[in-house]
């Protein structure tokens, strides 16, 4: 099982930048839909990436669902040479995201974020109104499932004042 | 698109958003994990009873 919290507070302890995006941000909005995996959109500037390497590399973050024993060396060249990176590790599963479709990068949706407070940790979440329009932009079934459940979710909290 | 979403907006369980929207981030949280950590228990318990553990 993914620990949300362990994963939240290693990133947040080593100073990683990123944003809070996909179930877990809509969990955290108040969606009802379960989620398995923490997904987060971290900045590529090189000391953002060697924190988050170095705080990660302790738990064996490995690709998920590929077969053991390939030659996947967790590392900040790695990391520079990628973009999206979804990842099995010891303290369960994560998506390191480098850019979204609908979203971009870090940075383009640091103005959409909010900050919220959980199991201690300050942690930056994507907006509901901006998570809404990244997951429309996706188009997945199952994002389309989210948006209708993500917008009904905005209504009522404008219901609730 | 939007008439989809529209369609599938209908059968959304508000109620549970009600409930949701009255707690706090981090009891939200909390909840998911207390029911993905619910999901495993059964999980291993539906492997057991096959035989399979």
């Amino acid at each position: 099982m993914t620990d949300f919290h362990r994963l939240l507070r290693i990133l947040s302890d080593a100073g990683v930048d990123f944003v809070i995006v996909g179930g877990f941000a809509g969990t955290l909005h108040g969606s009802a839909i379960p989620t398995r995996d923490l997904d987060v959109v971290y900045s590529r500037k090189p000391e953002n990436m060697d924190r988050l390497t170095e705080a990660l590399a302790p738990h064996s973050p490995y690709l998920r669902g590929a077969p053991p024993g390939l030659p996947f060396r967790w590392d900040r060249e790695t990391v520079a040479k990628g973009l999206n990176f979804t990842l099995i590790t010891d303290l369960g599963a994560i998506d390191l995201l480098g850019e979204i479709v609908g979203g971009g990068d870090f940075a383009a949706l640091l103005p959409h974020a909010i900050t919220v407070t959980i199991f201690g940790v300050p942690c930056r979440c994507l907006g509901l109104e901006k998570l809404i329009e990244v997951k429309r932009a996706a188009g997945r079934p199952r994002d389309i499932q989210a948006v209708a459940e993500l917008e009904a979710l905005l209504e009522e909290r404008g219901r609730a004042g | 698109m939007d008439d989809l979403i529209a369609a599938l907006k209908r059968d959304v369980d508000r109620t549970l958003l009600r409930e949701n929207l009255r707690l706090s981030p981090e009891r939200r949280a909390r909840e998911l994990m207390a029911l993905l950590e619910a999901a495993e228990e059964f999980q291993r318990a539906g492997h057991a009873h096959r035989g399979e553990l």
